[in-house]
Parts: structure tokens; sequence; C-alpha cells
């Protein structure tokens, strides 16, 4: 409320500056045509969007155009997007989505390709320079409809833009790796070895999320594609029981037998409070956990911290996630909408959040600041190689996640089982449900 | 010696023949309640019972949802998850409501009679059952916790390992038994007392006279007594088994696996973690037909309302 | 010494003392009424007996065994208790045997005793029915049954006719008496109502307070009341008490407000001797009389006496007059013909053979 009030009084400043500024010549600055207009923005409240309120209201204060925020618990967001964005006009002029949304929102119409404003000269900002942000969060965030519908690809269009996106990177006690002298790990080998090192010196080696469900398989997933692996192959054949997979689950299966006792129920809180409490030497996760690591309230580990990059295994390959900003296909204000996204995202916006405590998006905002943040050249470093497709987006990627993988993974972290027979089971449980979606018709088909 | 006194005043004088409009007033009271009933509980079964023939993943517009018969009920009945659900929930049912039954009453048998100190120990114990089952859940989960919790720390100082309570198989199942144990005994034993204390002194003391010794008259005496309330607690206890899920859903989330995954958790899990809300929705049916079953063969197979008017 | 005794008992709830020191012999085969108000300790009396209570100081033996601190099912009693508490479980059978299946006895004698009991009490055809199925007469009979087929030693009987109607209660209170002419056992039976005492005891111990005031027969305590409350509780309607002066050297008559009584020579002669002028004189509503009905007799003991009826109720062989004599309140009894009018004020006559003296500070008899 407090905010709105302020809103509208730099609006009624802005007008004001504007009317005077008209004088006689056609269009002062870009915004002048939408000054006044009010905009509203559905977002979930979450630290990087509430560090972003007071960009919006430099945004108000600069141009004129009026931002109301609907900041909404991140588990209510996506319905109620789906509830505004669904009627002929929605009361939403900009959303928020997760990454895992977008091709639900883009198939059901739902969205603005940005294409149609990024064609307009008067529109778009000729430094905005849209090369600079990170090609994995735009492509991982924006793109709908490429590969599979959710990668790069030829067939893909641009519908939003990265904004609280993030990635993951290794964190390492400093302290503990050096009094062990151990060089921190870059690969999956040299991990292992670093994390039996760590386990036989009785240090809790590496944290990490290990619950029942899709806590387990997000653990899984990130040393799935590093280690080559993938969850189907390109006639989505499910492929989790391939060398790459056990392998990975294997990692898992060591991580858990040599990191913190009780991983098996860790979420992500669990997990990296762990690391934050100084009961784990290793955290491979988003890049969140540095912000936190400074966090007095949360760590008692502030200035022990290294960062790393994602170790790599046959290849090199980080998970990217988070939020994008894009515009409904309802809006009314689109234009207006287009020039706050751009405003957010902007080098000049990318930095602002920075300072503000948020996350950037731009490999020049991570490199401009690396003096600051230990953490933002090693991201910049990550990001040219992480990987959009480290799990699919599709419907039924909720039920392979928590029902087949979540319960087989729950499997190699509990017991000593082999792992090869857990993994093929699994496959066969993940086949049966992509067959009785009708994924394989096309191959029938051909078949037949 | 007269016989049979026709003093009797206890038999009823139904059967009097011809309608009486003032009949109709009881239903006429009752008919707010019905209405509330029917709102919050036979609709939503309904409602359940008619979105099990739809095909409908959650957050999808209902009208995309495809009718798929009766397919779900066919894909449940083959399904091995489901079966292992509710071999969970049959053990977890067997174990807790076995122990707090055992517990509960004698409890309420040592604690029945007014020596120095029962109150008080009485009111902590009742304490539990005031907990809402978000809290238990939270509290256990903090006690259980692996890390942190209070169980590993004083096991350790009697020299044994810490465990992973809540992320192995059997300790897990273990610590939801435990956890319902701990909250629910006392409602065993709260009802038991109350029955116990509502029995005329002067038959338990002709038992006494009679000769019986304490298991005799505990055995063969007080419990027959209650019988029915002791029937209704465990009716109670048995439908809670179906019904319980704040406590498993925080501790463990059903896992680790599926070892503590009630099939009331399981219909949630599938429903909103999995999203597949129009499946769900037909395990929900089965389960909504097995707690009436069994609600349905205690009542008539123990009558406990008819025999409590025995006392 | 066989039979039940109480030797210098003493039962205290807390600082409570209800009685305050009892010692009473109760022989063989005898039928004992203990009789009183509620709370006047009574009823605890027969469960200090029964083991249900522990006593505070003193000793219980029954059949000459110190029972004072064994539990109930060593004593060898039964005991019926004034709500019948039949276990609700169980059939009529089941009660009733109930006592000989804990004790162990082969089930061909359980099954006899049963049998026996039941037909004693006309219950045969009720044995396989439960309790709540049962009339209020019936359940009586069962929880007597219960106590028979015990064959015990002594049998207690807390108050057991009270639940039931009246008609029930004097037809019960002859089972009453015809079983213990059958069993021949001692029995002890508490209750509140004098004309169960009076029809059924042996002997009647009248309480008041936890003290036991007369120890006697029937005959005893309604003839020779040891004191005004002996008096007053036993007899209906209860004795009137006026007070009253002793007359001359020789106390040869009763003086108080509107009456002026001669004493017959025993109780003269008795009078005599206490110190003190001031009585109490009691005139039980029986021995009043219409003067007509004995105005011929020659040798008459009756004296006159005025009564200020207020009311007289008509019950049938007899009309309670509810009068005043002076000052205070009497009830009179007498005797009406089958075509009487209601009676009024007037002369009435009292048989002075039947006048009882009590010293008027300690209420004892005279």
């Amino acid at each position: 409320m407090k905010l709105k009030n302020l809103a509208q009084g730099f609006a009624g400043i802005a007008a004001f500056a504007a009317a005077c500024a008209v004088g006689g010549s056609a269009l002062a600055n870009p915004y002048e045509k939408y000054a006044d207009t009010t905009i509203v923005v559905s977002w979930p409240a979450l630290a990087h969007f509430q560090a972003a309120e007071t960009l919006v209201e430099e945004f108000t204060e600069e141009t004129g155009i009026e931002v109301e925020i609907d900041a909404l618990q991140y588990l209510k967001l996506r319905d109620r997007q789906i509830l505004e964005m669904s009627k002929p006009t929605g009361d939403y002029d900009v959303v928020s989505w997760v990454v895992m949304w977008k091709g639900e929102y883009v198939s059901k119409g739902l969205l603005t390709p940005l294409s149609q404003f990024f064609t307009s000269g008067s529109l778009v900002d000729p430094e905005f320079d849209i090369d600079d942000i990170a090609d994995a969060y735009l492509q991982n965030g924006g793109v709908v409809g490429g590969k599979k519908g959710y990668m790069p690809g030829k067939s893909g269009a641009l519908y939003g833009l990265p904004f609280g996106a993030e990635t993951s990177i290794l964190a390492y006690r400093k302290d503990i790796l050096e009094e062990q002298g151990i060089e921190p790990p870059t690969t999956y080998d040299e991990l292992r070895s670093v994390m039996m090192q760590l386990g036989e010196a009785g240090i809790p080696a590496m944290t990490s999320r290990g619950k029942t469900g899709h806590q387990v398989t997000a653990a899984w997933l990130l040393h799935l594609a590093p280690l080559g692996g993938k969850i189907f192959d390109d006639q989505w054949n499910p492929t989790i029981n391939s060398p790459e997979a056990v392998e990975a689950a294997q990692v898992l299966r060591e991580i858990a037998q040599t990191g913190p006792t009780g991983i098996q129920t860790f979420g992500f809180g669990e997990a990296a409070a762990a690391f934050l409490q100084g009961d784990a030497a290793l955290y491979l996760d988003t890049l969140k956990i540095a912000a936190m690591s400074r966090n007095a309230k949360l760590s008692k580990i502030d200035g022990m911290v290294g960062y790393g990059l994602h170790p790599v295994g046959s290849r090199c390959g980080s998970e990217t996630g988070g939020f994008a900003v894009g515009i409904p296909a309802n809006s009314k204000n689109q234009q207006a909408a287009f020039l706050f996204l751009q405003y957010i995202t902007s080098k000049a916006g990318d930095q602002r959040m920075v300072e503000l405590g948020g996350d950037p998006v731009r490999i020049s905002t991570l490199m401009n600041n690396a003096g600051n943040f230990d953490e933002y050249p090693v991201v910049a470093e990550q990001l040219p190689c992480a990987d959009p497709d480290w799990r699919p987006l599709i419907p039924e990627w909720n039920e392979l996640n928590v029902d087949v993988l979540g319960q087989a993974l729950t499997e190699v972290i509990t017991t000593d089982k082999p792992i090869q027979p857990i993994m093929d089971a699994a496959n066969e449980k993940a086949r049966e449900i992509m067959e009785r979606e009708g994924y394989y018709t096309w191959a029938k088909y051909r078949g037949n | 010696m007269p016989l049979s006194d026709s003093t009797d005043g206890e038999q009823d004088d139904s059967g009097r023949p011809g309608f009486n409009i003032r009949s109709l007033n009881p239903y006429l009271f009752i008919f707010p309640a019905v209405l509330v009933m029917a709102g919050g509980l036979v609709y939503p079964v309904i409602d359940a019972f008619y979105l099990s023939f739809f095909d409908w993943k959650i957050g999808m517009p209902f009208d995309t949802a495809p009718f798929v018969g009766l397919s779900h009920f066919k894909r449940m009945i083959m399904d091995a998850d489901v079966w292992e659900s509710i071999w969970v929930t049959i053990r977890f049912g067997f174990w807790t409501i076995l122990i707090e039954m055992v517990l509960g009453i004698s409890l309420a048998l040592l604690l029945e009679k007014p020596i120095r100190g029962a109150s008080v120990f009485r009111t902590i114990f009742i304490l539990p059952l005031m907990v809402s089952p978000v809290v238990v859940g939270l509290i256990w989960r903090y006690l259980f916790d692996a890390r942190i919790g209070w169980i590993n720390y004083y096991i350790g100082k009697i020299g044994i390992e810490p465990q992973v309570w809540l992320g192995d198989a059997e300790l897990a199942f273990f610590a939801i038994v435990f956890t319902d144990i701990w909250q629910w005994t006392p409602f065993i034993f709260i009802i038991v007392i109350a029955g116990l204390q509502a029995l005329p002194r002067e038959v338990l003391e002709a038992s006494k006279i009679d000769g019986a010794n304490w298991w005799q008259h505990i055995l063969l005496v007080k419990l027959p007594m209650i019988k029915s309330i002791i029937l209704i607690a465990l009716l109670m206890r048995l439908i809670d088994v179906f019904r319980a899920l704040e406590v498993m859903y925080i501790l463990t989330g059903g896992g680790p696996g599926r070892a503590t995954e009630l099939l009331s958790l399981h219909i949630y899990n599938r429903a909103f973690d999995t999203q597949q809300l129009g499946y769900a929705s037909a395990i929900s049916v089965l389960l909504i037909l097995l707690v009436f079953g069994l609600s349905f063969a205690i009542l008539v197979f123990t009558d406990p309302l008819k025999e409590k008017s025995d006392i | 010494m066989r039979g039940v005794a109480l030797e210098k008992v003493i039962k205290r709830f807390g600082p409570t003392v209800v009685i305050p020191e009892m010692s009473l012999s109760i022989e063989e085969s005898e039928f004992v009424v203990i009789v009183g108000p509620s709370g006047c300790g009574k009823s605890t009396t027969l469960r200090m007996i029964a083991g249900l209570e522990d006593v505070s100081k003193g000793k219980i033996r029954i059949g000459g065994k110190d029972v004072t601190w064994l539990p109930p099912k060593q004593r060898d009693i039964a005991m019926v208790f004034q709500s019948y508490a039949l276990y609700p479980h169980m059939d009529v059978a089941g009660n009733m045997s109930f006592a000989l299946r804990l004790a162990g006895k082969p089930k061909a004698e359980i099954e006899e005793r049963v049998r026996r009991a039941a037909e004693m009490l006309e219950l045969t055809d009720y044995l396989a029915r439960k309790p709540k199925d049962l009339s209020g007469g019936q359940r009586q009979r069962v929880a007597m049954g219960r106590s028979i087929v015990r064959d015990a030693y002594c049998f207690l009987f807390d108050e057991p006719l009270s639940n039931l109607d009246a008609k029930l209660r004097s037809s019960m209170r002859t089972e009453l008496a015809i079983l213990h002419k059958k069993l021949d056992r001692t029995m002890i039976y508490v209750t509140h109502d004098q004309i169960e005492a009076m029809t059924m005891a042996d002997r009647i111990v009248i309480m008041d307070k936890g003290i036991i005031q007369q120890v006697g027969t029937p005959r005893d305590v309604y003839n020779s009341p040891r004191n005004t409350f002996v008096a007053g509780f036993i007899g209906s309607p209860s004795m009137n008490f006026l007070d009253g002066e002793l007359r001359g050297e020789d106390a040869v008559a009763v003086k108080g407000d509107g009456f002026e009584l001669p004493l017959a020579p025993e109780l003269a002669k008795r009078a005599k001797k206490t110190r003190g002028k001031k009585v109490v004189a009691g005139l039980r509503p029986e021995h009043f009389a219409v003067e007509a009905s004995r105005a011929g007799s020659s040798e008459s003991t009756y004296a006159k006496i005025r009564l200020d009826v207020s009311v007289a109720e008509y019950i049938g062989s007899s009309q309670f007059l509810a009068a005043k004599i002076g000052d205070a309140h009497v009830t009179a009894a007498v005797e009406a013909g089958p075509a009487s009018e209601p009676m009024s004020s007037g002369n009435y006559l009292f048989d002075t053979s039947r006048v009882y003296l009590f010293d008027r500070e300690s209420g004892n008899a005279i």
C-alpha cells in the first residue's frame, strides 16, 4: 500500500515534469506516451522480487508509468496467473513464471511473443544488448517451442526475459579443505575422492537434498547432466537406467554415505542449513547459497566459503532455473509492460538489482561486480555451459519426478541394494507412463 | 409371591396407531444440520466420485480433461503403489491401535483411583491431544531430526550411533507409529477413564464380594462393562488411521520411499505432488469405501450404541 | 463365639468420626436389622462387616474368625445391594453363578446350585435373560439369587427393597423372611424403614449419629424404648411427646399444658425415684380412643384428654387426627366404625397404662 502511494506520488511528479518538457517538440522521451498508464505486475514474494520493489519505484519516478505489484506466495502464483490470463481481459500486464511453467503458458496461448515489441524502434532501447544476457537463462526461461518444446531451437520463439534466474555452482569451506590439504574438486572424479577423503577424516563431506519425492530427484539431476546422462533420448525413450544415470545415482549414494547425517530426510532448506551451520564441507546446488552464507541470521560460516564451477564429468553442465518475466496475451498495456521488462533487465537495471541484493542475469553485470562478490566470476564462467535440458518440461514430468525417480532414488540412498536393477525398474515404470500418455504413437505409426 | 409384576416402566409405548403431525417436528429441527452435512460431506464425496471418471491434471481447465470411464479404477487395481500404501496403512493401524488400546486402557486402570499426583499426571498426559496435528508433526520432526534432533543427542550420550530416524524405512515407520501413539494414547485414556469412573460403584463392590481377584475384577467385570465405550474408541481410531495425514505429511512426507505413505497421504501426493487429480479421486473413492465398509462392519457386529443402554 | 461380632469398632473418614465406638454381637442364624435415619452410620457399619470399608480401630469377627483385615472374598459373606448391582453384561445365570465360577467350582455343581436358587426365587424362566430385560422386582430376586447360590455364612443386605414400589416391597419382605427360615443363615439387614425392621427382624439395632441407641426384639423396642429417639423412631405414626411435670410425692400423675394423666403404679414407682419433676410424656397415637367406645368398661385405665382437632384423615380402619393438646401438636389414631363422621374437637380417652415417661434432660426412659 505504502509502495503504491509512493509510486503514485512519483508518478504525479513525473507527469508534471513530462508536461513541462513537452512544450513544442513531439516526444521528449520514449516513456512519455505511456506516462500515467498503470501496469499490474504479478510475481512471487521471494527475496529477489522484494529487493526489486525499490527498482520499480525508480522506474515509476523515471518514466511516469505507474506499477502495481501483486506479490503472491510462490505456491499460489501459478493458479492465480492462469486464472487472470484465461479471462478475455485480465488484470495482469506483467507475469513472472518459474521456467517449468513456460510450456504450459505458451501452449494455452496465454503469453505474447516478445518479437512484436523488439520490432518496434520506438520501444526498443538500442543499448539493451540482449546478447549480454546469459544465454542459458534466456533460453531456459524465455524461449518456448524449440526442440522438445522447451529447448532452444529454430522453432522456438522468445516469450520472456530472465529475472531472478539462477544456476548451480559448487560452494566449499575454504578452511576445512585447507586444513585437510585438499584442493577444491573440479571434476566428478575429484569430487568423489574428496568426499572419500573427508569421510575418512570424519568430516561430513557434501550436503544434499535427499527426501523422498522431487527433492531426491533434484539432487540426482544435478549430477546427471554433467555425467552425460539424460532422462529421455530424442524418441522419448526413458534413459534413466543408462550407465550415466546409474553413475549419477552412485554419486548420490556416496554423497549420502559421506555427507552429514540425515541427508535422506533433507529438503532444500535442511540441505542448505547443514552447510550454513557448519555441518558439511561442500554444497552443490543453487548460487543462492552465497547470499545465504553472508546472512548472519542463517549462517555461521560467513567468510569461510569459496566457490568453484559445478564439477565436470563427461561434460560441463550445470542446472539453470528460477524465474522469467513476460507479458500476458490479454494485457491492455503491452507496450508499457514491455518498457517495464526492458527497464528491469537492462544493464543499468541489472546493476541496480545487484546493489539491492538481487541476482543478476547479465554476464557484464557479473563481471563488473566480480570484485565485490566471490561467486560472480564463477557464475559468469559457469553460465555458458548451463544445460537447459537437465530435466524435461512436460506435463508427465511431475509423475516421473515424484512417483518414479523420487521412489527409486530413495531406494538408492537408503539401502545398499545394487543400483542398476533399481534404475532398470524405474525406467520400465517411466516407459509405462509415457506409453499411457501416448508418446510412442509416432514410433508405432512408423513401425507399422 | 407375585412373579411377573407389571410395574415395569421401562417398556416403551410405541406401536400406538395413527399419524401425528407433531411427529414431523424432529425432522424439521434436524433439517439444517442435514443440510450442512450434505454440503460439507456428501457433496465432496459425490464430487470425488465424479472426478474419478476424468483424467484431470491439476491446473488444466476441467473442460479439457478427457472422460476416461473406469480406466482409473482398472489402473488402480494393478497399481502396486496403491496396494503398498494400503499395506502400510494396515500395518500402521494394527500397531498404533493395538499399542494405544493396551497403553490407554492400562493407564486408565492404573490412574483411575484418586492417588496423589494422579490428577496432575492426567492433565500432563492429555496435553498431546490438545496439540494440533501440524504442530505434532513439527515437534517430532525436530525431535527425530538426524542432525540436530534431541533423540540423536540423547542416544549419543549413552553411546548409540546417531540414526537417520526419518530416512530409514524401518526407523521412519517406527517414528510415525511412535508419534501416533504419543498423540492418541491420551484419547483412549480419556475415553476409558471416563467410562470407568461412570461405572456403578456397587457392581464393582459386588464383584469383590463375589471373590474376583485383581485380574478377574478387571477382565471379567470392568472391561466387559465398558466394552461399548472401548469399541467406539476403537472405531474412531480405526477411521482416524485412514484419515491421518497431517502428521505424516510433515514428519516424513510418506518417505523414505513409500515406507510411511499411508493411503490418505498417497492420495494427497498423487493429487497435488504428481498432479493427477482424477486418478487420486479414484483412489479416494476406494478409501471412502474402505472406511465405510469398516465402520459398517463394526457397527453391525458390535452395535456399541445399543449395548450402551446396559449400564 | 460364632455369629458376627463388632468389638469396639471406630470409623473415621479423615477428621470426621462416623462411628465413635461400637460393639455389637449377632448370633448365628439370627436376622438382625440395623435401622436408623440416613447418615446414622448403619450402611458404613454394614460395609465394614463386608470388608468394603476398613475399620479405623477395633475388630470384626465373622463365624468366630477375626476378619478385620481380610478382603471381602475371604469373609464368607454374600451381599445384596440397594441398586441390585447386577453385572449388566451377564445373563441371570451368569450373574448368579459368577462367584461360584470364580471359586472354580465344578460345572455340574454350579448348575445345580443355580437351578435350585432359581427355583426358590421362581427365576427359572429368566435364566438366559440380561438384567436390562428384567423388571425391578425380578432384578431384585436375581440379586438375592446371586447371594443364595453362594451359601455364605453371613448375608448382608444394604437397603435392598428401597428401589421397589410399596406393594412389591411388602411382598418381598415376606419372601425374605421365608428365605431366612429356609436358609437358616446369619443375616444382617440395613434399612431406614422401621416397618421393614419390625416385620423381619429377630432383633433390631437402632442407630443414631453412629451410636447404637437400643438393641432388642421388635417387641422390646416398641414397648420399652430406651429413650425418646427410639420411641420416636419405632412406631407409625410416631409417638407424641408432651412436656409435663410429675405431680405429688408419689408421682401419681403427669401434668402438662392441657392434660393431666394418672400414671400406672409400676411407672409411678419408677418415676418416684427420679430426682427431677420435669419429664416428657410419650403418648402413642394408637392409644387414643373415642370416648363413647370405652365408656362402659369397668376396670378402665382410660383417662379423659381434650384434643383440638384441626384435620381428620379417614384411612379405613381408623382416623388420623392432627390435633393440639394445649399448644403442642399431636397425632392420634382412633378406631372408627364404618359409618363414622369425620371427628372433631372434644374429649377423647387415653390408655394411661400405655403412658411413657422420659427424663426431659437426658431423654432416657423412666
